[in-house]
């Protein structure tokens, strides 16, 4: 982990100065996917909330049942102790039931002082979803002047989704450089979700930055699949003789997205969203998901699969016994563990991912 | 072997079975069991230490009925084209084209009932499906995985249609079964209303059906009818209009059924809408209310208290609690989950078939938002003239429990009525605790004592 020195990201508080400072106003956006060049044409910066992490499910369990995932349930917990407050919107993309049920409650019932905007996700690739997503992203445009105030001309169009294309590009440049980048798996994903926060040039600096040379990949290669991971398991991985050959993470790779060409902005922002690679919270059908995984894991020289998800997931927890079952056949094994948020992975869960590790050896 | 041979409980039948063991057989031997329930059911007189009074005597032909459309289900394939669908699909289409439905949500309900879920489920279980997902879902595939079934054999499906306008699992869920089934997955996608539906949102759900119809065109080999299909639709729409005229039956102190026997009685609307028997079948049930109105007969022996249930059923609990509740003198008049099959009756206009199920497949209660729904329970207090409310806050079923802590806390501020959050699950016993049910339903029943 001696890489760990070679970053110097801005803090969260360091990149909301600074987009003040560009005149841009923040917007809270839940997982997964969303246009962030709309809302950079809008004069608006997006900062993610997965989790967060060190929040208690305390003052969110107010709201929702024991039953539900930490993702909302901290969310909620840190909106209600007023973590938003420097926002000007909170925006829930339709991912999942539990986030629909977010994005209800918070509009119905808590109704914050920031403005709570919804965007409704199809779930198919057909031309009656890209026309559904246009006039959707058309309707989220119209809100979004009311949140900012300022309705973008074709320049600002333009240059948002040059940035955010670029940022994108980016991102996608960084996974196929992955094997020849001096870092460690800690620090590679702690890039990766720079995006998370960042602006889209800040994270263009930092992903140019990364040094090239012998990427730090020793022992059993693992690809991991699932919502999000933090910092801590990709340390104890490393620690247990592994690395992670390629992720299938909804922070990581299913957001890595292909810039479109369209003339029209709505047209645009609704072809990038669904270039999106297999997801089950898109509908992804099974087979696809399983074929993708498999081409990927041989080509990146994953031996096993980790499918590593916060408990009550549903749209992660109907896919894991056919993934296991079409993998195992294909000569992977695949370990799922369920964690719940926080600082510390419990004991439990690591010496089943080392039992893993092990037999992959 | 292909993952559809490792299904061999799939098996098709002959015309010849499905005539003589379906048309002759079965529906003989199903009319005569339902004379004999009837004649039982007409000597049955009020038992003394019962808290209920017999149940509606319509209830033979509700059993014949469904035991019909399970009965057919078992010769269905190879002789009628097959589609598996969501509870909330736009199903009148594919029976004005001669499909054979299969309702797997209510074939899961059929396994609570008869309290066989729970060892169904385990198969999915064991299969590796979490024991948190959705119990109807592990119900069902387990079910598939495993070929047990109370209804004694499903057929294949040619087709699924899922609709997500209740929720997303059954996109996860039949994303499942097309893996298993390696048929077409239709996918009728209808983006949750947070506020009032947009244009857009309307025609996204009118051009998919539009699509459904012709993949559905394919696999039958034949064009839609378009006279049959306004039939479908007339029925259909008459069938939601009786059937909200039933549900509406219990506004009358005492109220001539229960929200519990709306659970059962509603297997006609959810299975068979837009069949002309759904809507003979409503017409018997009316009549017999309104007779037990006039002659002022309640469902409940004492009826002290009137409360909603909202959320499912617990399939495996209604006979106790029916029992249970009414031995306090509570009767469960009205529920937001049987309204959902009926409510949307206005919006359903044969002669703008298409239009009109966009709108009406868009606007279920599972696809309104929590303050909408909460809207719903406050006008079913009113007009039931009600004493509390039991929020099931159903595990297995998300979109329909995330929001009621909040409505719950709105209900008793702003309406001054006793509300419940009831934990437990539809389908899977090991997810409620008998005693600390009792337990709380008694403080509700005490919290609701000086309105009774
Ligand atoms: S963790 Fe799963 S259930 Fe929770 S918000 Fe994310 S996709 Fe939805
Ligand atoms: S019970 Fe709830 S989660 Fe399950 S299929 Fe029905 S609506 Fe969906």
């Amino acid at each position: 982990m001696s890489e760990a020195a070679t970053l110097s990201l801005p803090s969260r508080l360091e990149v909301v100065d600074h987009v003040r400072s560009l005149g841009r106003a923040l917007v809270a956006v839940m997982p997964i996917h969303y246009p962030r060049a709309m809302l950079r044409a809008h004069q608006l910066h997006p900062m993610e909330i997965w989790g967060p992490p060190h929040v208690e499910r305390h003052e969110g369990s107010r709201h929702f049942q024991a039953y539900t995932c930490d993702i909302v349930v901290k969310a909620m917990s840190f909106i209600r102790s007023g973590g938003l407050d420097a926002t000007k919107a909170i925006l829930v993309p339709h991912t999942c039931d539990a986030l629909q049920g977010m994005g209800s409650v918070l509009g119905d019932f808590l109704q914050p002082d920031q403005r709570v905007l919804t965007l409704y996700l199809p779930r198919g690739r057909r031309s009656s979803d890209h026309e559904f997503l246009r006039r959707e992203l058309g309707r989220l445009a119209r809100t979004l002047v009311e949140v900012s105030g300022h309705e973008p001309c074709r320049d600002d169009w333009d240059e948002a989704f040059e940035a955010e294309d670029a940022a994108d590009a980016a991102l996608a440049d960084l996974y196929r450089r992955r094997a020849r980048l001096a870092i460690s798996d800690r620090d590679f994903y702690t890039v990766v979700r720079s995006r998370e926060y960042l602006t889209a040039e800040q994270f263009c600096d930092q992903a140019a930055a990364l040094p090239e040379g012998e990427a730090p990949q020793r022992g059993v290669g693992l690809m991991i699949s699932g919502i999000v991971a933090e910092p801590a398991l990709f340390d104890q991985i490393e620690a247990m003789g592994a690395y992670v050959a390629g992720d299938d993470l909804a922070c990581g790779f299913r957001r890595v997205y292909s810039a479109s060409a369209e003339a029209d902005p709505l047209e645009r922002a609704a072809n990038r969203l669904l270039t999106s690679p297999a997801d089950p919270t898109c509908g992804t059908p099974i087979q696809v998901r399983v074929d993708t995984l498999q081409t990927r894991m041989r080509a990146l020289g994953a031996r096993g699969l980790l499918i590593y998800d916060p408990k009550f997931c549903e749209p992660e927890l109907f896919d894991v016994p056919l993934l296991r079952k079409h993998l195992n056949a294909a000569g992977f094994p695949v370990l799922h563990v369920e964690f719940e948020m926080g600082d510390r992975l419990p004991y439990q869960t690591l010496s089943r991912i080392e039992a893993f590790v092990e037999t992959l050896s | 072997m292909t993952r559809s041979e490792a299904l061999p409980h799939y098996v098709e039948s002959s015309r010849l079975e499905h005539f003589v063991n379906y048309e002759v057989l079965g529906k003989t031997t199903l009319r005569v069991q339902r004379w004999r329930d009837q004649w039982k059911l007409a000597r049955r007189r009020p038992r003394p230490n019962s808290p209920l009074n017999p149940p509606l005597r319509s209830v033979a032909h509700m059993k014949e009925i469904m035991s019909r459309h399970y009965l057919e289900g078992r010769y269905a394939a190879g002789v009628r084209k097959v589609a598996w669908v969501t509870s909330g699909a736009p199903t009148e289409p594919l029976q004005a084209l001669g499909y054979f439905l299969v309702y797997p949500e209510n074939h899961a309900a059929l396994c609570g009932v008869r309290r066989k879920a729970q060892g169904i489920a385990e198969e999915a279980e064991h299969a590796g499906w979490s024991r948190d997902i959705c119990s109807y879902a592990r119900t069902d595939i387990g079910a598939m995985i495993s070929g047990k079934t109370p209804a004694g054999r499903l057929p294949r499906p040619d087709v699924l249609v899922c609709c997500t306008n209740i929720c997303q699992t059954v996109l996860h869920w039949y994303r499942v079964l097309a893996d298993y089934f390696e048929c077409p997955l239709v996918l009728i996608d209808t983006p949750f209303l947070y506020q009032e539906a947009h244009d857009h949102e309307v025609a996204y759900v009118k051009r998919q059906i539009e699509d459904m119809i012709c993949v559905a065109e394919e696999i039958a080999g034949k064009s839609l009818d378009e006279t049959r299909f306004r039939d479908v639709m007339t029925n259909a729409r008459r069938g939601a209009e009786l059937w909200l005229e039933v549900l509406n039956r219990s506004q009358h102190r005492p109220a001539p059924m229960t929200a519990f026997d709306g659970f059962i009685h509603m297997g006609p609307i959810v299975d068979m809408r837009g069949e002309a028997v759904t809507v003979a079948y409503y017409e018997r049930l009316i009549a017999e209310l309104d007779e037990r109105i006039e002659r002022g007969i309640g469902a409940i022996k004492e009826e002290r208290y009137r409360v909603l249930w909202d959320n499912l059923p617990i399939w495996f609990k209604i006979g106790d609690f029916s029992k249970w509740l009414a031995e306090r003198g509570v009767n469960v008049v009205a529920s937001t989950y049987t309204f959902a099959w009926g409510e949307l009756a206005p919006m359903i206009d044969p002669s703008q078939p298409l239009d009109s199920m966009a709108r009406v497949y868009l606007h279920p209660i599972l696809n309104r938002s929590t303050g909408h729904k909460l809207a719903s329970m406050r006008r079913m207090v009113d007009e039931f003239q009600l004493d509390g409310v039991i929020l099931h806050s159903d595990r297995s079923c998300k979109p329909y429990s995330l929001g009621q802590i909040d409505q719950r806390d709105r209900l008793v501020k702003t309406l001054g009525i006793p509300a419940l959050l009831l934990e437990a699950d539809h389908n899977d016993p090991r997810d409620y605790s008998d005693e600390q049910g009792s337990n709380r339903l008694e403080a509700f029943i005490e919290m609701m004592e000086p309105r009774g």
